[in-house]
């Protein structure tokens, strides 16, 4: 093992802390921010924003900013976004104020709301406009409040893409899988807050913390890239004996990780590995090899190590990715097609293709977040417009005009027929399959690489036939019953997928 | 002691072996005296495969026995199972002679014969021929038709056959430890004399067992079998599968279906583990609970839809009055009730053995069923056979095809 050496030094960085501000829009906002502060976080300054006076006082937070002083006289938006908007509009300039001088904003809301949706993005606007790089963190609503409010969060969300550089989105709906089945619902909400605090915590150690090897703005910008996707968050910490692995398996065991399973689709994923001066060189390798598995050959691994003293004998990872969503192909399109047109070839599985290839620099992304969702459609639509025009004899009443859901709605029911209208440049054994990804992928791909894409689906299942065996009854005599070797696992005839 | 009151039971199952002692009361009632059990090894979808160590096993679970209760055994009914066991409902018919019209004993024992006068593979032995129904000139549904009067005498039997040297291996089995074999009896048929009450029979209800190996079914209706058989899947398969998927060793995956295993789908969060703990020579392993149960449901849906199709090929299955009663080792999966509820649309229960006296830990226990169904047939069979046929339990009026 190698020791590290004490001897080496460092620039002192601590002297040169960032300014940062954390900025808690709406209910939720400011619940994020109290989670911040109970955790014990000092490195930034809090700013609560809120409509509803009454929450803004029991807020914790040092700096207060009252929104909508005459548009909603102290009280909440309603659930209203374009008061929430108003409001923070008239307090554009006390938002100014109070966010002046920070290099680094992360504005927290919980979308879906009145003022969560209305004034996070304006805020945010704000924000940039003071110089500041801006990270959001965004909670969807749970499914089950609603369709209004997801597609009020949906719309905020896009909103707030254009002006951040940065969203980190959580949701909610993922987020209630680190709560026990039997705890309340508040619980659940809970959770969504620990996860933010977290989050930022660990993103402003990440920045700050003197590294050996430096994770900077730019690789957490990376490692963010692909717009509205799902963002892939792990953090552990752990000292036991077995350090290393512990931490890493507590990071990949949440929920917003799926265990390291999505990780694999990743492109880049950024992994910051700190611990106090004990820290080997070889616990680094045994995390890294670890982590390894878990991702694809293709992703970029944006690495950093640093040595905090702080930390004493903890050792902590984090893993910071991003994930293209289903919702996400609106955005994806907004890529300059010279840009993408290199990328999406060597690469096979068609999710990792939306984010492009390491590093570009911090101006080409923005245009993605800057990307507005009403420009989606006509994106969107030309490549929808194939299949539809294939279908059209069939299918007279689909039209390509429609808003970004219903578009969605239309491609799954377009799909099934789609693929029998193109037989000559595609196989498609089962009409199954495609009707769950066909849509996802079609309207930003381009013609020419659906097959591409296909192959290996194909390829997927005939790899669990070939995998079928008898196990323990290998030698005994077979009990075939209506034509089926019983012995095999039902699950492998089914062909069902387990993990 | 009078030996005679005594009955063994003995089932030698694919993950068990399992020998019962009983004591039969005057009142019908037994009382267990003593269980002896020993792992089973040799043994595969319920026949056996290697014979000696099939042997150590059988004679480790008798000491058990033996010693558990005190008794020293010397004959046993020996429960059989395995996928080359079949059934078949037959008719046989007699004409009464010109000068004689009541019906007597000689008639049925001529009809019962004649029932079995059907072709059944040459390889293959009866092991039981149950009456379902006699019908004398045409009337149907009489139980007992001693006495009446009559030209024409049939009667519908239940006829469970299987390969005759299989049969015979595990009776050999038992023979060379040395035991007296006193009879073979379908698993399913002795586990449904204690699962079922005669009242349930006339009603209508299905059995399954599940075991280790194999999965026997038993169908009632009217009081009588009319259908049965065996389906070579058993608890042994869904370990297997367990295995395979999650790839964990048989032994782990054993602990973890019978600790952890349920049949219900998304009861669980996503996400939701079970934590396997390292040992020696095995690394720890988190299994999500929703994988480890897709692999159970998918095995027992299979399982219990195979079940469904074997049983609609005749109509009976629409006459169960009381619904489905599952017994067997594998019965202790969670949920599993409800599963056949949804794929038979039938009540269903998880059911073990009842009217016992004595070692109440020992009915409990759905393992048991067939074991202790093998003293209470046993009984039958002896009331049956002692004082010379006294009243008609249909079950006891069974002939052996073996022997």
């Amino acid at each position: 093992m190698i020791q590290l050496s004490r001897n080496y030094t460092l620039p002192e960085r601590e002297d040169e802390i960032i300014p940062i501000k954390v900025i808690g829009v709406g209910g939720a906002g400011s619940n994020a921010l109290d989670r911040i502060v109970l955790d014990g976080f000092d490195k930034a300054d809090l700013v609560a924003a809120n409509s509803d006076v009454q929450s803004l006082a029991s807020s914790v937070a040092s700096n207060k900013v009252q929104l909508g002083r005459t548009v909603t006289r102290g009280l909440g938006t309603g659930g209203d976004p374009e008061l929430g908007y108003n409001a923070a509009a008239e307090a554009a300039d006390e938002i100014r104020a109070s966010i002046k001088d920070a290099r680094l904003i992360f504005v927290c809301a919980g979308l879906g709301g009145g003022t969560g949706s209305g004034a996070a993005p304006v805020i945010a606007e704000l924000a940039r406009e003071a110089g500041a790089l801006v990270i959001a963190f965004a909670t969807m609503p749970f499914t089950f409040e609603g369709k209004r409010r997801t597609a009020q969060a949906q719309e905020a969300l896009a909103r707030l893409q254009e002006v951040s550089n940065a969203v980190i989105c959580f949701e909610n709906d993922r987020l209630g899988d680190i709560v026990a089945p039997k705890a309340g619902i508040h619980q659940a909400f809970a959770a969504a807050d620990v996860t933010i605090s977290q989050s930022v915590r660990s993103i402003v150690s990440l920045i700050q913390r003197p590294g050996l090897i430096r994770i900077g703005f730019d690789d957490l910008l990376s490692a963010l890239r692909s717009p509205g996707g799902r963002c892939l968050f792990g953090f552990g910490e752990s000292d036991s004996d077995n350090r290393a692995h512990d931490a890493l398996t507590q990071a990949l065991k949440n929920p917003l990780m799926d265990r390291g399973r999505l990780l694999s689709d990743a492109t880049n994923v950024l992994v910051q590995v700190a611990g106090g001066p004990g820290m080997t060189l070889s616990e680094v390798e045994i995390l890294m090899t670890e982590l390894n598995r878990h991702i694809g050959d293709q992703t970029q691994i944006l690495f950093g190590t640093a040595v905090d003293g702080r930390m004493g004998n903890r050792l902590a990872v984090t893993i910071i990715s991003s994930l293209c969503a289903d919702e996400a192909i609106v955005q994806k399109p907004v890529f300059p097609p010279a840009a993408v047109a290199i990328p999406p070839a060597p690469e096979p599985v068609a999710e990792t293709k939306w984010a492009p290839e390491p590093e570009p620099p911090r101006e080409e992304q923005e245009p993605a977040f800057a990307e507005p969702e009403q420009s989606a459609p006509p994106v969107a639509a030309p490549v929808l417009e194939r299949p539809l025009q294939t279908i059209d004899a069939v299918m007279p009443q689909s039209e390509p005009t429609s808003p970004e859901e219903t578009d969605e709605i239309e491609a799954i029911e377009s799909a099934p027929a789609h693929v029998v209208q193109i037989p000559s440049d595609i196989i498609e054994p089962e009409p199954a399959q495609p009707r769950v990804i066909l849509p996802k992928k079609k309207p930003a791909l381009p013609k020419e690489q659906k097959p591409v894409e296909k192959i290996p689906h194909a390829k997927q299942e005939v790899m669990q036939f070939e995998s079928v065996t008898r196990g323990r009854f290998e030698k005994s005599e077979p009990t075939i019953v209506e034509g089926q070797d019983l012995d095999v696992p039902t699950f492998l005839r089914k062909n069902v997928r387990v993990k | 002691m009078a030996s005679s009151d005594l009955m063994v039971g003995l089932e030698i199952g694919t993950s068990k072996i399992c020998v019962v002692v009983g004591e039969g009361r005057p009142d019908g009632t037994i009382k267990i005296l003593g269980v002896g059990q020993a792992p089973s090894r040799g043994v595969r979808k319920g026949e056996i495969v290697d014979f000696e160590t099939a042997m150590k096993c059988v004679h480790e679970a008798v000491v058990d026995a033996e010693t558990n209760s005190d008794v020293m055994i010397r004959s046993v009914y020996v429960g059989v199972a395995g996928s080359h066991i079949q059934s078949f409902n037959n008719r046989g018919s007699v004409s009464l002679p010109e000068d004689r019209d009541e019906i007597d004993e000689q008639d049925i024992e001529e009809v019962k014969l004649n029932a079995r006068e059907v072709s059944i593979p040459s390889q293959n032995a009866f092991l039981h021929s149950i009456i379902q129904h006699y019908h004398v000139d045409g009337q149907d549904g009489v139980l007992n038709p001693v006495g009446m009067l009559g030209e024409r005498l049939e009667a519908d039997f239940h006829i469970i056959h299987g390969v005759r040297t299989r049969i015979q291996n595990t009776i050999r089995c038992v023979k060379e430890l040395p035991l007296e074999v006193e009879d073979v009896v379908f698993n399913a048929l002795a586990a449904a004399q204690v699962v079922l009450t005669p009242h349930q029979k006339n009603l209508g209800a299905l059995v399954i067992d599940i075991g280790g190996g194999t999965t026997d079914y038993i169908l009632y209706v009217d009081g009588a079998v009319k259908q049965s058989g065996v389906l070579g899947v058993g608890g042994d398969h869904i370990t297997n599968d367990i295995s395979m998927g999650l790839r964990i060793p048989m032994t782990r995956a054993e602990k973890l279906k019978i600790e952890e295993g349920g049949v219900t789908l998304g009861n669980c969060l996503p996400g939701e583990t079970v934590l396997l703990k390292d040992d020696s020579g095995f690394a720890g392993k988190e299994i999500e609970r929703e994988t480890l149960n897709t692999i159970i449901h998918l095995r027992l849906r299979e399982c219990f839809e195979l079940l469904k199709r074997k049983l609609e090929e005749e109509s009976f299955i629409n006459y169960l009055g009381e619904g489905i009663f599952i017994t067997g080792g594998c019965s202790h999966l969670k949920g599993i009730d409800h599963l056949a509820e949804e794929i038979f649309e039938l009540p269903a229960r998880v059911a073990h053995a009842q009217t016992m006296s004595g070692l109440t830990s020992a009915f409990e226990n759905p393992q048991f069923s067939a074991a202790i169904g093998l003293i209470k047939y046993a009984q039958a069979v002896q009331v049956d056979r002692r004082p010379r046929r006294g009243f008609g339990r249909l079950f006891g009026k069974i002939f052996n095809g073996m022997r």
